[in-house]
């Protein structure tokens, strides 16, 4: 993991690309020559010390060659809300990279990502590194509905099959993009490893599965966070670990921002 | 014109370079700010408060965002005294900077047993003094049961005092009818010097799910919205006691630090706003300076406790 920075970076462009979903293209060398997919920035929103804290958003793009990165973000609260309503010229005080990344093994050949809702955020980063990686690739999209799903078109022109679930089936298939996780898995395309963001219960539901299939799954988590760079502690998740020593299970909380956001299924303690 | 003032104070015996300090829990064990600043040019570095034993902390959601705050309850989670000393201190030790262990504990013996420890490797490892926590709100035992009573104070303060020559600043509660009265103690019991505040205890409904948003109910309310609150404790407590003032609570510009020291803090410590400026610390540092030379004082002593009313 290379050194947290903190810079300011010039908001490029900024697009609504579904009802209040934000685009936003940053110029940030310094940042993209170091990002992994998976990881994320800390964005001041604002110019004062109003809202107090800042934001983690995954980076959902890193363009290498231009110095850019790309955010994908919902106005929820506060925050996001003064995000969206900065103009492109400005200037955005961040922290970053911050954050482990997705661990793609060297020797898997197939590769299965699946994002829900927003958490399409930091994935389409990975489906790229996966294609520069020769891994063939597979993306399973969950949303409400027709008009919230994002990421279908720029993960799909990258020669990319694309599979959507929606909750009212407004678009294709009608469900749980768990269940379309279920139906690829009993067709026969099984993955070397998943790569899952999106609600804990779809996480939840994605680890059972993986399980079941004996496949590697790494997950992204989300926790109300601080100061992002590993020293308050706040944003803490529960973990298995082994007690090397004496051979059993013991449990910490580990910190979501410089231990995570990417841990493995099977480790994280998903009932407490 | 002056061109170079003076920075220098002294707090508990412990002789800083300038008046800015961290706020326990605030600047983890030092190391991750050392990417955003140079940690010798702090007054001081007080770190996250340590236990005798590993402490696995409160589960999460451990943080909420406030009208210009923030409320915690992370438990005090730490590696115990002992991973501190092997793994946390050496790194410290390359710079020129105090380092100020804040310490806590279930019952009186632990608290004495962590001070003698602490004592004991002081030289080696290079701990310039104890900060003793009687006023953390999101432990059950231990934390603010000490710090809420006057004579537990005494009781816990003048233990400590005997286990250890090294410098003792009392962290002190605002959540209590009359600080005053357990600085008094803290003072009268042995301590070389006082911070305060610690967080007020408060709370956040989510009102879809009707259950707190903290998940261990209420949790330390700190930044920006607490300053008045703790500047207006540091003047009482000023006028009380002999021993200097650290003053914290809410600090995130310069003018907060400088308001501080004129009410009667000797020196400042810094805490939830290096969660949202990691460089904050030396940034008021160098507007101290800055003011000192503009209004031409040779000595930040003279500003300590200068409130005319």
């Amino acid at each position: 993991m290379s050194a947290i920075l903190n810079i300011k970076v010039k908001i490029l462009s900024r697009k609504e690309v579904a009802p209040n979903i934000y685009l936003m293209k940053l110029k940030a060398p310094e940042i993209a020559q170091d990002a992994l997919p998976g990881q994320f920035i800390h964005i001041k929103c604002s110019e004062d010390n109003y809202p107090l804290l800042r934001r983690p958003l995954s980076i959902h793009r890193i363009d290498k060659e231009k110095g850019e990165i790309f955010i994908l973000f919902q106005v929820v609260g506060e925050g996001t809300k003064l995000l969206f309503q900065r103009t492109v010229g400005d200037n955005l005080d961040i922290l970053g990279p911050i954050g482990n990344g997705f661990n793609i093994y060297p020797e898997s050949r197939k590769i299965m990502i699946v994002g829900g809702g927003i958490g399409v955020a930091p994935l389409l980063a990975l489906v790229e590194e996966s294609i520069a990686q020769d891994k063939e690739v597979r993306v399973l999209i969950g949303a409400l509905k027709k008009e919230m799903v994002i990421g279908e078109e720029s993960i799909r022109s990258l020669g990319v099959k694309v599979d959507i679930a929606t909750d009212d089936g407004s678009y294709k298939y009608e469900g749980l993009v768990t269940d379309l996780l279920e139906r690829t898995i009993k067709e026969g395309w099984l993955a070397d490893q998943i790569f899952a963001c999106g609600p804990k219960p779809m996480l939840k539901k994605i680890n059972e599965i993986a399980l079941q299939a004996n496949i590697n799954c790494q997950v992204s988590l989300e926790e109300r966070m601080a100061c992002g760079i590993g020293a308050c502690l706040g944003c803490v998740c529960k973990i298995k670990t082994k007690d090397k020593k004496e051979d059993k299970v013991k449990y910490e909380y580990k910190r979501v921002c410089v231990d995570g956001p990417i841990f493995e299924g099977s480790e994280v303690v998903w009932d407490d | 014109m002056i061109d170079k003032p003076n920075l220098e104070v002294e707090i508990a015996g412990i002789k800083l370079k300038n008046p800015v300090m961290t706020a326990s829990g605030t600047f983890g064990y030092g190391e991750e700010f050392s990417a955003f600043i140079d940690l010798d040019k702090l007054g001081a570095m007080v770190l996250k408060g340590i236990y005798l034993k590993p402490k696995m902390g409160n589960p999460p959601p451990r943080v909420i965002e406030t009208p210009s705050g923030m409320l915690n309850a992370i438990g005090l989670q730490n590696v115990g005294v002992e991973v501190l000393i092997k793994e946390k201190l050496p790194y410290l030790k390359k710079f020129n900077t105090p380092v100020i262990i804040n310490i806590s504990g279930d019952t009186i013996e632990e608290y004495v047993e962590l001070a003698r420890r602490l004592g004991e490797v002081s030289k080696e490892v290079g701990v310039a003094g104890l900060e003793v926590n009687i006023s953390c709100p999101n432990v059950k035992r231990g934390g603010m049961v000490w710090g809420t009573d006057a004579k537990a104070t005494y009781k816990i303060v003048s233990s400590i005092r005997k286990a250890t020559t090294l410098p003792l600043i009392v962290k002190l509660t605002p959540n209590v009818t009359d600080v005053k009265i357990i600085a008094q103690a803290a003072e009268e019991a042995g301590a070389d010097a006082l911070s305060l505040i610690n967080t007020l205890v408060g709370m956040v409904v989510d009102i879809d799910s009707r259950k707190p948003k903290l998940a261990n109910i209420s949790g330390g309310l700190s930044g920006p919205a607490v300053k008045p609150i703790a500047l207006w404790l540091v003047w009482q407590v000023f006028q009380t006691v002999k021993i200097p003032i650290i003053g914290i609570g809410g600090i995130i510009k310069i003018e907060d630090a400088l308001e501080f020291i004129i009410a009667g803090a000797r020196a400042i410590g810094i805490g939830t706003a290096n969660f949202v400026n990691p460089k904050v610390t030396v940034e008021i540092i160098e507007g101290i300076e800055k003011y000192l030379i503009e209004k031409n004082i040779k000595d930040i002593n003279k500003l300590v406790g200068s409130m005319k009313i």
